[in-house]
């Protein structure tokens, strides 16, 4: 069992079915959330969050909510402007010739309108409808660009997502602080999430899958702000909507004819009564759809971070099998969605025709015998068919509410991570002057597996100390603990006295540097490497800690110097030259404390002989701990820790080990004795 | 409108023709299926609007034809005026016949069959484009991949091909069906009034010249904002993978706040673009919504006069032979389809603008310059392999600085040859020609004579097994990943195979350590292991592969003295007869090659055994020993 695993078991909210595919599932695209299941109250738990979430974006919020009113308007005006032009102006009737009163926001034009002749009133409606054309437009906003078929890629668009029930000038401005409330909330998210990682503890990080699980949730954080909005938008209005609209048919049709009242009334629990049935069965499908799509970003992904492996073992051939299948199955699985959709919007359908039958029966039949107009026909059919549709639209929110309930579980067990204890309630680490010294140091990685046991050794300033051992002795997790990576499972690490759990991690790690045995370089130029780690480094102290590593002739020997732009991971360079840029860039940092994880593995000896020679002169003052294997390296340092099975052996000068004859010894002349074995060069 | 951005996006399009082809009679028939449904419906609203308005409201006499389609008899017909009784069973005939026809039509038809089968149809379309683009990005070189962000690629692969799934709709379906609409609703305005058919057709004028207008604009967006989400997602790529640095160095402030830059011009940009489509739309509502108000305003003062419509008697259908309360509707109802789908139309411009952009960088990948052309006529991998001959190779990675100069070597079968040389001189770049990762600029590389190039790239590279520096594991088990390569060969590695070659990389002992031995799960990029460790799976994976010739990138340089003096010898054990490469700066490991290539300043200046090499005074080599062992001995 892993450790990931392992800690997910141990996780506070008891989540262990989100991470169970990280380790104990043979498959490794199980590690993403295929659990659909949800309780309700889990379910309003997050939704809760996910609306806190809206309190950092108040005034956005506050002039959406505004907006959003305001383009309530047209919906429940254009009704009565129909009625007018068809039963004035078309048929010419008078204007107070129903038993049907206008309701009171239209009486004012009604009032205006009364008096004038046929074609004055047509003017009037014309010049009305002008205006509500600039205000409002015609129909509603939404910009979709760019859209796929596929669960994915929706993500990006969620991110900016942006719509109004109206256009015109009205819309503009709803549909802008729309995109903006998405993008600030989502990407707020993201940030958090981001974040988060960067504070993730060194010995979860060493699980590669943690880091790329948060990179593939940050694409489900766009569904967060979908949620809080269309949680609290759109339900919300469409309800005010419904609530308007009973009023006014009641008002105005209630004495006319009061069955018109309940059957409107009725549409809206219909309208729910045909989508929620099919919530949960949608939600499955969706989830499973989304876990689909997820599975082939993985694989496009994996193939092209390990493109020069694939290219390599000549398996090209099988990893496009291996993308198209996945990529075949995300399809196969949206489809399922499709289908189900396309059931769900069938019955909806249904009724709704269903529905419009019926009110155009009565609403007819009031026509036939003169109590209604066919003026009221416009007005009527238009409100009953938008409470029908608000009934569906409420169903359909909360069919999606739970797809998207999952991405949110997602993203908030992320954002709930352990953190590094970083709190700022700890001292900070005073400037190292004297040691780093080992306490009867324990520590077991999260799978149990013991890479120390009981070490006691004490590193001064000034040395260059050599850990030596063979693969597996533990000797870079004793580095490690150093700068805090990692926490002793038993005993302690003191600092000049400082217990280093005792002391804030930031300031600790201000003064350790650790080169790390993967030479890992970003995009960017190479003074912008360099100056990772110390940003305020001058151009001097740059090609000062380059001529220590020896690197400084070739980086000057390229055409644009330091402003070398390095292509993906730095393949441009040899690893040599990587190895040699990283050393360079942990001296930037100018740290009481250096630590180089095999620094001259990947070097010719002659480089190797150079560099070591100037780390022996960066010692002066500093605490230089070198994790090598070859001999070469090792002789120079001030001292040899030679360590076995997560203990230490011995410790000592070179000198001092070959006479003690222990296992350093055996090391040495294992490598040594074969090296003269087979031809001694004559030196 | 500007001819090159049609041209531009034309050609962009016709790029997908390939991958529709195979596609395109679902695409006719569907279109077909559509456009029945359209105007079907188109007309029969007209004929709704009739019997609703002036039947069954009004109470006017019904048409012949209509009375027959309702199945009523001529006192429908012959009668000034319908009494409440017939109106009332007209309107229960009516409702019973128009949700027939609406649940038929839009339910069946438009509902379930086309929308399921369009989704069928795009996801064919969109599948093969994407396992185009993965093959593609295989094949072109390394080159290109050094120095485009893997991140890119990714963006590129999952976004843009999705783009190509919209084109069939958005470029071909749409406006096909779009114009379908817009023509019938014309059509039918024109029979009401030849001069309502003027006002829409003139209408399209300043709607065209606002498009034309916008369009350079929307795609100079488009593309800005295409890019500024590609390099956020490199970012958030790289940093993911680089975080541990990160952490070491303490830049996770710095990398926090570029993180935000980045992703505010991406937010920035999506938000201007998304600002700039509205606009455009909302000029174009401007002239449409005046364009129906105009309408409306005619219609209303010609039904107030009752005059009559342009083909008053000539349909016998419908009875708009006046205009009356039907004939305003089913003629103001056209009115708004007409200027609505036409507004629609100029929509799907703006979105196919917007895929122009992603094709084009799809399309930029597709087209990625293959450094590495695959033969014609390809020959295959001669056998057995006698001799590996390189023969004045000349290679560079950027011009100007070049890396090989007039390279020559020759290895034979049963040997192994160490390649020597300081840091940088070129040693893994010519395993790389080997492997045809790139070819060499000028000179052959041959195999018993063949030259590499005539060879087919598979077949070459499943003939050659390589255990690179930079070890890439996959997020599989050890077996797995040890056993990755055999299943090239088309079967599964066995697992005393796997055991095998384990065995002889060294790995047997500390996979047998672990808790699940072979069956642990690693995370990706090799999880928990140390670098030694990794190394080892990497060389027991390429044992494996059972090839004629062997390539070793530091093989030992993360293992001790005697797992490395353990490794060589099982390895010059296993490589009898076969040709081996190894590429190492450790003295120990150089020992127990049988031959030394000394590499400087891009060529082999010595080339011999290592008492040969030593020998020669002033050599090269010699002094490189030298330095390793004054190294050593200085310290001492």
């Amino acid at each position: 069992m892993n450790a990931a695993a392992e800690e997910a078991a141990e996780a506070p909210r008891g989540i262990a079915g989100e991470l169970s595919g990280l380790g104990v599932s043979p498959r490794f695209d199980d590690r993403i959330d295929l659990d659909p299941e949800l309780t309700n109250r889990e379910s309003l738990r997050l939704i809760w969050r996910a609306l806190k979430l809206l309190r950092s974006v108040k005034a956005l919020f506050f002039g959406k909510l505004c907006l959003a009113t305001l383009a309530l308007v047209p919906g429940l005006t254009l009704s009565w402007v129909g009625k007018v032009l068809i039963d004035q102006v078309l048929l010419g009737a008078p204007i107070d010739d129903s038993e049907v009163r206008f309701p009171p926001h239209f009486q004012p034009f009604v009032d205006a309108v009364r008096d004038l002749d046929r074609g004055d009133v047509l003017l009037a409606v014309i010049a009305l409808l002008a205006t509500m054309l600039v205000l409002f437009g015609r129909g509603g906003l939404g910009v979709w660009i760019g859209y796929g078929a596929d669960t994915a890629t929706n993500s990006e668009l969620k991110l900016n997502a942006g719509s109004s029930r109206v256009a015109g000038v009205v819309g503009v401005i709803d549909t802008w602080l729309h995109i903006r409330l998405s993008q600030r909330l989502a990407n707020g998210l993201r940030t958090r999430l981001f974040r988060r990682l960067a504070h993730l503890p060194m010995a979860k990080l060493d699980d590669h899958r943690i880091g790329d699980s948060v990179y593939r949730v940050m694409y489900d954080a766009p569904d967060v702000p979908e949620i809080s909005l269309g949680l609290t938008l759109e339900p919300v209005f469409t309800l005010i909507g419904v609530a308007i609209s009973l009023y006014l048919i009641q008002y105005s049709y209630g004495a006319v004819s009061p069955q018109i009242v309940w059957v409107a009334g009725l549409l809206v629990p219909v309208g729910l009564l045909a989508t929620l049935p099919a919530s949960g069965l949608i939600r499955r499908v969706q989830q499973a759809s989304r876990a689909a799509g997820t599975a082939t970003t993985n694989a496009i992904e994996e193939n092209m971070s390990n493109i020069a492996a694939v290219q390599s073992l000549g398996g090209m051939a099988r990893e496009r099998a291996r993308l198209a299948a996945k990529s075949e199955e995300s399809y196969r699985r949206f489809r399922h969605v499709r289908i189900m959709e396309i059931g769900v919007s069938a019955v909806s359908y249904l009724l709704t025709v269903g529905l419009g039958a019926f009110v155009a029966i009565v609403v007819l039949a009031e026509i036939i015998v003169g109590r209604m107009t066919p003026g009221d026909w416009a007005a009527l059919f238009g409100l009953a068919l938008s409470i029908g549709g608000a009934g569906l639209a409420i169903g359909m929110a909360w069919i999606n509410l739970q797809a998207n309930t999952a991405a949110i579980r997602r993203v908030f067990f992320f954002l709930d991570l352990d953190a590094e204890d970083t709190l700022g309630t700890l001292d900070d680490l005073p400037p190292v002057r004297q040691s780093v010294r080992f306490e009867r140091v324990e520590m077991r990685y999260p799978n149990g597996h013991r890479a120390l046991a009981g070490v006691d050794l004490e590193l001064r300033i000034g040395e260059l100390v050599a850990v030596v051992g063979p693969t597996g002795a533990g000797k870079t997790s004793l580095a490690g603990l150093v700068p805090g990576f990692y926490r002793p499972s038993r005993g302690r690490v003191l600092i000049d006295g400082h217990d280093i759990a005792a002391v804030d991690l930031e300031s600790l790690r201000r003064q350790v540097s650790y080169v790390f045995q993967e030479h890992l370089l970003m995009s960017e130029s190479i003074r912008a490497n360099l100056r990772l780690g110390n940003p305020a480094a001058t151009e001097e102290d740059l090609r000062t800690a380059c001529r220590t590593a020896r690197i400084l002739d070739f980086v000057e020997s390229l055409a644009d110097g330091f402003d070398t732009v390095l292509g993906q991971s730095g393949d441009t360079l040899s690893v040599g030259q990587k190895q040699r840029l990283c050393i360079a860039r942990g001296l930037v940092r100018d740290t009481p404390i250096l630590i180089l994880d095999e620094p001259t593995s990947a070097l010719d000896p002659r480089t190797e002989n150079a560099l070591v020679h100037s780390l022996r002169d960066a010692a002066e003052g500093r605490l230089v701990i070198v994790i090598a294997h070859r001999l070469s390296t090792i002789r120079r340092a001030d001292r040899i820790v030679f360590m076995e099975d997560g203990s230490v052996r011995e410790v000592g000068t070179h000198e001092a080990l070959m006479a003690a004859g222990g296992g350093y010894r055996r090391f040495v002349e294992l490598q040594g004795g074969l090296q003269g074995g087979r031809g001694q060069p004559r030196a | 409108m500007p001819a090159s951005n049609f041209l531009s996006i034309g050609r962009v399009f016709l790029r997908t023709w390939p991958y529709l082809k195979p596609l395109v009679w679902h695409i006719v028939l569907w279109v077909c299926l559509q456009l029945a449904s359209f105007t079907t419906s188109g007309l029969a609203v007209v004929l709704v609007q009739d019997i609703l308005n002036n039947k069954i409201m009004l109470g006017h006499p019904l048409e012949p034809g209509q009375a027959t389609l309702l199945l009523l008899d001529e006192r429908y017909v012959e009668t000034a005026e319908l009494t409440q009784e017939q109106r009332i069973v007209v309107r229960d005939r009516f409702i019973l016949a128009v949700a027939l026809g609406v649940l038929l039509n839009t339910l069946v038809l438009q509902l379930i069959v086309l929308h399921y089968y369009f989704t069928w149809i795009t996801q064919q379309l969109n599948q093969r484009l994407r396992v185009a683009m993965i093959e593609r990005a295989e094949r072109v070189s390394l080159r290109y991949h050094s120095h485009a962000r893997t991140g890119d690629a990714i963006y590129r692969i999952y976004q843009d091909s999705n783009t190509i799934t919209a084109v069939v709709d958005t470029v071909i379906l749409d406006p096909i069906n779009i114009t379908a609409r817009c023509l019938t609703a014309l059509f039918i305005l024109w029979l009401f009034s030849p001069w309502l058919g003027l006002i829409g057709v003139l209408a399209t004028v300043p709607i065209l010249a606002i498009a034309a207008w916008y369009t350079p604009r929307l795609q100079r967006l488009s593309r800005q904002a295409r890019q500024a989400a590609s390099d956020l997602t490199s970012r958030i790529q790289e940093a993911f993978a680089g975080i541990r640095v990160v952490k070491a160095n303490q830049a996770e402030q710095a990398l926090l706040a570029r993180f935000d830059a980045d992703s505010r011009r991406a937010l920035d940009a999506a938000l201007r673009l998304r600002l700039e489509i509205i606009l455009l739309w909302m000029a174009i509502l401007a002239v449409g919504g005046g364009g129906i108000l105009l309408a409306d305003y005619l219609m209303a003062g010609w039904t107030m006069s009752e005059e009559n419509t342009w083909l008053a008697g000539m349909v016998t259908l419908v009875g708009f032979a006046v205009w009356n309360l039907g004939a305003y509707q089913a003629a103001s109802g056209r009115s708004a389809e007409y200027s609505d789908w036409s507004r629609g139309l100029i929509a799907k411009w703006t979105h196919m603008l917007d895929m122009a952009v992603g094709l084009e960088r799809a399309f930029r990948l597709l087209d990625g310059e293959v450094d590495v052309e695959e033969s014609a006529n390809p020959v295959a991998v001669p056998r057995p392999i006698h001799e590996v001959a390189f023969r004045e190779v000349s290679f560079s990675y950027q011009p100007g600085t070049p890396v090989l100069t007039g390279v020559d070597l020759v290895a034979k079968a049963g040997t192994v040859t160490a390649l020597v040389g300081a840091t940088g001189a070129g040693k893994t770049t010519l395993m790389s020609l080997l492997l045809r990762l790139y070819d060499p600029d000028s000179g052959t590389i041959s195999l018993n004579g063949t030259d590499l190039r005539d060879i087919g790239i598979e077949d070459l590279r499943g003939n050659i097994a390589i255990a690179l520096q930079q070890n890439v594991l996959f997020a599989a088990t050890v077996a797995d990943n040890i056993g990755y390569a055999a299943s090239v060969r088309g079967t599964a590695a066995t697992r005393d195979e796997i055991e095998a070659a384990a065995h002889i990389a060294c790995a047997d002992e500390f996979i047998g350590s672990m808790a699940q031995g072979y069956d642990t799960e690693l995370g990706e990029r090799g999880g928990k292991l140390s670098a030694g460790q990794r190394q080892r799976l990497s060389i027991a994976r390429a044992v494996l592969r059972d090839t004629p010739i062997l390539i070793l990138d530091e093989p030992t340089a993360s293992l001790d003295a005697q797992t490395e003096q353990r490794l060589l010898r099982n390895l010059s054990e296993w490589g009898i007869g076969r040709v081996v490469f190894l590429i190492t700066h450790r003295l120990s490991t150089i020992q127990g090659a049988d031959r030394i290539a000394f590499l400087e300043h891009g060529r082999f200046v010595e080339t011999g055994d290592h008492e040969t090499l030593v020998a020669m005074p002033d050599g090269r080599y010699r002094s490189f020993v030298e330095a390793e062992v004054a190294g050593a001995r200085e310290a001492s």
